[in-house]
């Protein structure tokens, strides 16, 4: 435990900086001693949330996206679900599993790039980010074949999925998964596993369990540090209550705890889109949804790559939502960062890496 | 009565006598190598590899434009356009002391170049009692300018930045001294040359293998390479003591950090592979003393440039606690197994 004497020096960390993103967080430090982490939000503020009142049901989607771009699948499917939720629309089988298998897409990418931002945060060069974003391509490559876009997919719509499954595809994303599956164990071996990479992440950030949940940590942050809870087994939205995957959990707490997360989850990512290919069944990928839903109300929760996130929709009969309230999952996890100087120790040093392994996506704490 | 005026003679050192009368080899020696042409082609090739090598491992191309083959003018480009940059001193930095670094600090490694011989007579300024310790006084002046530039410029960043790489330079160098002192009670002479001359037969890597290891690591600590570049810690310090600089004298700070590997680098050649020991490949003498220093000292440039793709960088804590707790006592016991050993060991040597 920290003592409670405050830092005696005050260091910016961003909102112009190397690798702080757009964000700033502010340091009181005394030499290497970090003894507060102030969140500094709103750099990005959009007003999505308000935004969405003005555009309709699909219009919406798109906005909703920039919520998380690197992980656009996950988080467009969380607004989609809870307009489905609000109008009881029931949504075709083929549909779910084309949307579990852009979801663990979009989960392998957004992982990826978390891995490879990891490295940046640790050293000067390291190779892995670049290797991570050229593995990325593959799958932005698949996304592309399945719905035409690389980043934005807008693929998700109330009722079901913009289109079926192209041929080919199917013989692609298996080719991609093993040799993907290869990549993953050069990752482990020559960054997972790199001696100073352990001495840098091994024990650092520790974030127990009580605290984990107590402060209201999300997604791999949660699970590194030994609760399980993942909302695809919770909730079995979409296909992953047919899925068989385990869910990745470390008991550590530390920052390699919540890359090993991550890093087992992309495993299970890959497994779970090779069932998803496996057993999709046939039948339509989409039902005809009228362009103004009843009055209702609805809440959808799903396991994005950062965790949990939670939309609550209010529909007023219109073809518009009344109101659109999201929790998201790097708001919370920065609210972590911001109390762990108090529970453990942290060095100027260690901040990038402790801030990069709780993944946070500021463009969603900002909305 | 007044005093008479008592003419004083200028009692000036044979060294410098000799220094001011040039002759053509002399010349040779300071216009090209391992003079200024040397240490700047050192720094135009080194860096242009290190960027071609990092290209590659990240799967990416690298400098390609300028110059039509490989992009080799690439940092020439750079060095251009800095020089047309302005360069300006932050608001409260202490002017004189910011302008002067950049001036001051780039000459100590080259001038540490001078010591290092590439050939029998082909040294540039050899001090025959003392030109280990020469390198070593000349070398522990790069902290005092680290501090004073991240002292002058005042700004955080560059504070913390210039109290890492004195705390840094400090743990590195102990190591480095006291490793080789192990060379020094082997060969029994400060003079760089006896210690080369001594190494015609076996390289000193071997006897003095402990020492060996510990120096190259030292080395690595001592020019802030990675995994010891912590002093510029893009990810939390901006870029360390060096933030607030623009322009050429950016340029010029930069160049340190090359020409610190490229003194440390030689040393470590000098001291443990031999210097420019080895097989007359361009006739006795000289050329092929050339011609040896510069392929060790390729391979060892490109040894620690192969590092930088392959490890991140230690926390400041984490290599202080390296240097203190481990290099210094590796060293420590080379020099007793040295001392103990030394009979056996010359006579592996002969």
């Amino acid at each position: 435990m920290m003592s409670e004497t405050k830092g005696i020096m005050r260091i910016s960390w961003g909102p112009q900086h190397p690798m702080s993103g757009q964000f700033r967080f502010i340091l009181e430090t005394d030499g290497e001693n970090v003894y507060e982490i102030i969140p500094d939000f709103g750099f990005t503020h959009r007003g999505i949330e308000k935004i969405l009142e003005y555009r309709t049901f699909v219009q919406g989607i798109v906005p909703f996206e920039r919520l998380a771009m690197v992980d656009a699948a996950n988080v467009g499917l969380a607004y989609v679900r809870a307009i489905e939720d609000a109008a009881n629309i029931e949504v075709p089988k083929r549909a779910q599993y084309i949307r579990t298998i852009l979801c663990e897409i979009s989960r392998i990418n957004s992982h990826l790039y978390a891995i490879g931002l990891a490295a940046e945060a640790a050293g000067g060069y390291p190779a892995i980010f670049l290797w991570t974003t050229a593995d990325r391509e593959l799958f932005l490559d698949l996304a592309e074949m399945l719905t035409g876009a690389r980043w934005s997919y807008s693929f998700f719509i109330p009722g079901g999925v913009r289109a079926d499954i192209p041929e080919g595809f199917k013989e692609k994303a298996l080719k991609v998964l093993s040799y993907f599956e290869k990549r993953l164990i050069a990752y482990r071996d020559s960054w997972l596993e790199n001696e100073i990479w352990l001495t840098r992440s091994k024990g650092i950030g520790k974030l127990s369990t009580e605290d984990a949940i107590k402060l209201g940590a999300a997604g791999p942050s949660l699970r590194g540090s030994g609760v399980e809870l993942d909302m695809r087994k919770e909730d079995k939205y979409e296909a992953y209550g047919e899925i068989d995957f385990r869910m990745a959990v470390q008991k550590e707490g530390d920052c390699q705890a919540r890359f090993m997360v991550r890093f087992l989850e992309m495993i299970e990512s890959t497994r779970i889109i090779k069932q998803a290919l496996e057993n999709m069944p046939p039948g339509p990928f989409k039902k005809p949804v009228p362009p103004k839903l009843p009055k209702g109300e609805g809440f959808a929760r799903v396991e994005t790559a950062r965790g949990e996130m939670d939309v609550h929709v209010i529909l007023d009969g219109s073809d518009k939502p009344y109101r659109v309230k999201v929790c998201a999952p790097s708001f919370r996890n920065l609210y972590v960062i911001s109390k762990l100087p108090k529970l453990t120790k942290i060095l100027v040093a260690d901040v990038p890496v402790v801030v990069w392994s709780f993944d946070p996506w500021y463009l969603d704490a900002d909305r | 009565m007044a005093e008479l005026p008592i003419p004083i003679p200028l009692p000036l050192p044979d060294w410098i006598i000799e220094f001011i009368a040039l002759n053509w080899e002399t010349l040779l020696k300071i216009a090209i190598i391992p003079g200024l042409a040397f240490i700047l082609l050192f720094e135009l090739i080194a860096v242009w590899f290190e960027r071609k090598f990092l290209a590659d491992a990240m799967l990416r191309i690298g400098p390609l434009y300028c110059g039509r083959v490989a992009g080799w003018l690439q940092l020439i480009a750079d060095a251009l356009k800095l020089t047309i940059k302005e360069v300006f001193a932050p608001k409260g930095a202490h002017k004189l002391l910011f302008y002067a670094v950049p001036i001051v600090a780039p000459t100590i490694p080259a001038l540490a170049v001078v010591l290092i011989p590439f050939g029998p007579d082909w040294i540039l300024f050899r001090a025959s009692g003392a030109g280990l310790l020469l390198f070593f006084a000349l070398t522990s002046l790069i902290p005092v300018t680290t501090i004073l530039a991240g002292w002058g410029s005042n700004n955080k960043y560059t504070i913390i930045g210039a109290l890492r790489s004195a705390y840094l330079y400090i743990a590195a160098e102990m190591p480095l001294f006291i490793a080789a002192a192990g060379v020094v009670i082997l060969a029994g002479t400060f003079d760089l040359v006896k210690i080369v001359e001594l190494q015609s037969k076996m390289w000193f890597a071997i006897p003095q293998f402990i020492g060996f290891i510990v120096f190259f690591i030292a080395m690595l600590g001592a020019s802030e390479r990675v995994p010891f570049d912590i002093p510029v810690a893009e990810q939390e310090l901006v870029l360390g003591w060096r933030t607030e600089y623009t322009g050429i004298a950016f340029g010029l700070l930069m160049t340190i950090e090359y020409a610190c590997l490229l003194a440390w680098s030689l040393l470590f050649i000098t001291l443990y592979l031999g210097g420019y020991q080895g097989p007359p490949i361009l006739g006795p003498g000289t050329a092929s003393g050339i011609f040896w220093m510069l392929v060790k000292l390729g391979i060892v440039v490109a040894v620690a440039i192969f590092l930088r793709v392959v490890f991140p960088r230690y926390r400041i804590d984490q290599a202080l606690r390296l240097g203190w707790r481990y290099l210094i006592p590796l060293a420590l016991l080379n020099i007793f197994l040295t001392l103990a050993m030394k009979p056996y060991l010359l006579a592996m040597l002969q």
